[in-house]
């Protein structure tokens, strides 16, 4: 029922912003109740799935702000199906497992207002169908992650990750940004359908593409952590165990992997796409597995196989083939199974004993069984045993590398020998902790509470019955995913089990041989970590810091450069630009001075300009504070004579207050301040002269060439003053400007104006307090 | 810093600045003046009361503190604007009830924004003179 969508995700958010309050009522317990709101969003997912099953795909579109091309449209077909069930059912698990983990921590309300709105920002991303929309969860998703994996936020460690996880995938994103434009102006619409609509190939030709292509691709690349952004991703399990489990491994990361496969009908006909996407994966693929097999860190091992992971989906992706796709979707939907269960369970263990590191932790398995058995299924699964989804994965993706275009062979290699390590880890991070004799933990180990293994249990289930009935799955959720980024209404997955003696089962008896080397070999590795330490020192995390560090620097130093703190100095370089830009652009604007057109001279006016400039002159000239004074009121009353003169006494009456006002502030600073010093060298002066004439010179040329410059619509001025009494019931021009017809540009001066009050009286009492004197 | 003669001058010239103040805001839509111009008279007025006879006095005079003052004018601005809203007209839209009234003239909603205007510039000047007026005194 398509009507059912968007008031899914829209209560998500709103039980994200309820939740506060309610665990403010009801302390822990809140979590059962708010896991209820994406499980019902879960079903109301459900509902939709046999008309996309059947090729219809649901659109909804609510107008926003129709003036950009913004609408409020989402767009659901199998691919986008696939995702929002797998979010809402996992994130299910999480908020009911985020109620045990963090037990008692009196920030579980405001944690669980990010995670939902997390949740809320990943389901509207699967879902959207405008561009903008879906940059605007991306970003949404981007920065409640920078919340959730900064929620130890006394720890530095942990407020350095979360950073660094927004400044790449923010930045990313900015470039995604641009590729979206980009893409969009190519096509000549911002919703994906419309898009997916055209002819396959249609936008390749544009000589912007290549560039669309590129951005875009940058902003998937950050997100799902392909190498060389890869480094986030360890660094964000600073986070608590269900932002580990739900964001970095199920979800968010998956969200470049999503953004490719969205667009994949539109970009793959380019020959860049698998030029830049297969190679990059391929990295990212045995990258991962490398890092992982140096760690013993329970946590950390898992955000390596899922970097290992990412870079998998991405090399399939980038080869393309309808196989490769069927077994890039299959893949992602068991590695979200496994991996959040694995996940859950690494924080339970970590929960219940205190440490998560492998070479300390054995034999768990008669302290936590439930959590333990659970484990067992997710790392099974990882491992790519026969029975368990993880198999029907590895399967498809040995086959779809060995009928791959290009470098099939050495893809296959990789492919293998990733699989070995993942096999090997899947054993130290999933079997290894549970099974042996039981270790000495900093904690007593017992069992996890039921909200913590219940996720991982059913995840661990249903990697079993998938793994067993891939036939259904793959009718229900694989082929209509397959098809939407095929864009091949024909396409049917057929998953199955068992595939006959082909090579691809041959390879997975090579892959558990190899692995089982692997494990044996890993503990060396994890011994050799001046190895790893050199690798790192060369690594693109040194890239990100000497980046960052440079941008701080550079800050630094063009703070100091332009915020002097000398109001002389800011006036001087506002001056030095406002006359050389206008005297750059006036430069070759010819313009005769037509005197005919000008107001006759009166002896008022020309008294009162010449007052001016002798009240300027003495200014310049005085040696003492209260002359000078004395000269810029007259300035300044003259100026008013002249306000008169040419009928605006509003301004006049204004200027004069204002001069009032400035003698009583004179007044009352007269004895603080102090006493008038030669602070200009005689260079200075006449540097500043200098301006100071050029400013007026180049001011009075911009009047003329104005007073000279025939608009070629009607004046503003005369509709004003025309509509003044008519529309505005006023006959005060001026005054109907200030408060009707610009209403609202007066509403912000007055705000800024109150603004400023406050910094100035923050300024003076600072200064009467003696603080901030620095 | 008192001043007798200030301070006698004062006590008529208070309320006679002060009332200047409000005739400029009211006429000001159609003659010169409004609610900047009024706000500052206003404004005046008060920072010769300082001057006159202190700022502890001044401020009594002016009941609210001047930041609260500046907020209140800002409201006023605000839901002077918000007043088409019931009939779906844009914010700040102007709406006149046509009835010539004695002194005041015609209401809109266009005068109230003005009187906000007015009373931010009057916390603004009170704000900035006061706090440079008690740094004196201490």
């Amino acid at each position: 029922m398509a009507e059912l969508l968007v008031p899914a995700i829209a209560a998500v958010f709103v039980a994200a912003l309820l939740a506060p309050a309610l665990h403010r009522g009801l302390g822990d317990r809140s979590g059962i109740l708010l896991g209820l709101v994406p499980l019902a969003a879960c079903a109301a997912f459900l509902t939709l799935a046999p008309g996309v099953e059947a090729g219809q795909a649901v659109r909804v579109a609510l107008p926003w702000a129709p003036s950009l091309g913004i609408t409020l449209s989402f767009y659901v077909d199998g691919l986008s199906l696939l995702f929002l069930i797998v979010v809402s059912a996992i994130g299910t698990f999480i908020v009911w497992y985020a109620a045990g983990y963090l037990h008692g921590d009196p920030g579980l309300g405001k944690f669980y207002l990010y995670l939902l709105s997390f949740m809320g920002a990943m389901l509207g991303l699967v879902a959207a169908d405008n561009l903008i929309l879906l940059f605007i969860f991306w970003e949404l998703t981007s920065i409640t992650s920078y919340l959730l994996i900064g929620y130890y936020h006394n720890a530095a460690k942990s407020r350095a990750a979360a950073l660094q996880a927004l400044l790449v995938t923010g930045g990313g994103g900015l470039a995604m940004l641009a590729g979206l434009i980009l893409l969009a102006r190519i096509g000549g619409s911002y919703e994906i359908s419309a898009l997916l609509a055209l002819p396959s190939g249609a936008l390749t030709g544009d000589p912007l593409f290549p560039m669309a292509l590129v951005l875009i691709l940058l902003g998937a690349f950050t997100k799902s952590a392909q190498f060389p952004f890869h480094f986030w991703l360890p660094n964000a399990m600073e986070a608590p165990a269900p932002v580990s489990a739900f964001l970095h491994s199920a979800t968010m990361v998956k969200a470049g992997v999503f953004l490719l496969a969205r667009l994949h009908p539109l970009l793959d006909s380019h020959p860049w796409w698998t030029g830049i996407v297969a190679p990059i994966g391929a990295i990212t693929m045995v990258t991962g597995v490398w890092l992982g097999l140096g760690q013993s860190d329970l946590k950390k091992i898992l955000a390596y196989t899922t970097l290992s992971v990412l870079g998998t989906l991405t090399l399939l992706l980038g080869i393309g083939t309808s196989l490769a796709i069927k077994a890039c979707l299959t893949y992602l939907l068991a590695h979200a199974l496994y991996k959040a269960a694995l996940f859950m369970a690494a924080g339970a263990v970590d929960h219940e004993t205190g440490t998560r590191d492998v070479g300390v932790l054995s034999g768990l398995r008669k302290a936590m069984p439930i959590t333990a058995a659970a484990a067992l299924l997710g790392a099974l699964s990882m491992a790519g045993t026969p029975l368990l989804l993880g198999f029907v994965s590895k399967e498809y993706f040995y086959k779809a590398l060995l009928e791959a275009d290009g470098p099939a062979y050495l893809w296959e290699t990789l492919g293998v020998a990733a699989s070995m390590a993942m096999f090997a880890l899947a054993v130290t991070a999933g079997i290894r902790p549970f099974f042996g004799k039981p270790s000495e933990t900093p904690k007593h180990a017992h069992e996890a509470p039921w909200t913590m293994f219940v996720g991982p249990v059913l995840l661990g289930i249903s990697a079993v019955a998938f793994g067993i009935l891939p036939g259904w799955v793959g009718d229900r959720l694989i082929g209509p995913a397959s098809r939407a980024v095929l864009g091949d209404p024909a396409f049917q997955a057929d998953l199955a089990l068992w595939h006959g003696w082909n090579t691809a089962l041959f390879l997975s008896i090579v892959t558990v041989a190899g692995g089982l080397v692997v494990y044996f070999v890993a503990p060396r590795l994890r011994a050799a970590q001046p190895l790893y330490s050199a690798l790192a020192a060369v690594g693109p995390e040194r890239g990100y810091d000497v980046a960052l560090a440079g941008l701080l620097r550079f800050s630094a130093y063009q703070t100091r450069l332009l915020q002097s703190g000398y109001l002389r100095n800011y006036v001087l370089i506002i001056g030095i630009f406002t006359t050389g830009l206008v005297a750059w652009c006036l430069f070759d604007t010819p313009f005769e001075i037509d005197f005919a057109r000008m107001v006759p001279p009166s002896v008022l006016g020309v008294g009162a300009c010449l007052l001016i400039i002798a009240g300027a002159v003495m200014a310049c000239l005085a040696d003492s504070r209260f002359t000078a004074i004395v000269s810029l009121g007259v300035v300044g009353l003259c100026i008013a004579i002249l306000f008169f003169l040419f009928s605006a006494p509003d301004l006049a009456m204004t200027q004069i207050l204002v001069e009032a006002l400035t003698v009583v502030l004179f007044v009352l600073a007269f004895y603080k301040l102090p006493l008038l010093r030669e602070l200009s060298s005689g260079a200075a002066r006449i540097r500043d002269a200098v301006l100071a004439l050029g400013f007026g010179g180049v001011m009075t040329a911009l009047v003329m060439v104005g007073f000279h410059f025939d608009a070629p619509a009607p004046r503003i001025s005369n509709f004003m003053a025309e509509q003044s009494y008519p529309a505005a019931q006023g006959r005060n021009v001026v005054n109907v400007i200030l408060v009707d017809f610009r209403a609202l540009d007066t509403l912000g001066e007055i705000t800024v104006l109150g603004i400023a009050a406050l910094g100035i009286y923050a300024m003076l009492r600072l200064r009467s307090t003696g603080k901030g004197d620095s | 810093m008192k001043s007798l003669i200030l301070e006698t001058t004062m006590r008529v010239l208070m309320g006679l600045l002060l009332v200047f103040s409000i005739f400029l805001l009211l006429r000001g839509h159609n003659l010169p003046g409004g609610g900047f111009g009024g706000g500052l008279v206003a404004g005046s007025a008060f920072a010769l009361k300082a001057l006159a006879s202190g700022t502890t006095s001044a401020r009594s005079l002016l009941w609210f503190d001047p930041r609260t003052i500046i907020g209140l004018g800002l409201l006023v601005a605000l839901v002077s604007g918000l007043f088409g809203a019931p009939y779906g007209l844009p914010f700040l839209t102007g709406l006149w009830d046509l009835t010539i009234f004695p002194v005041v003239g015609k209401l809109g909603t266009p005068l109230l924004f003005d009187t906000g205007v007015y009373i931010v510039v009057l916390g603004i000047t009170t704000l900035i003179i006061f706090t440079l007026a008690d740094e004196e005194d201490a």
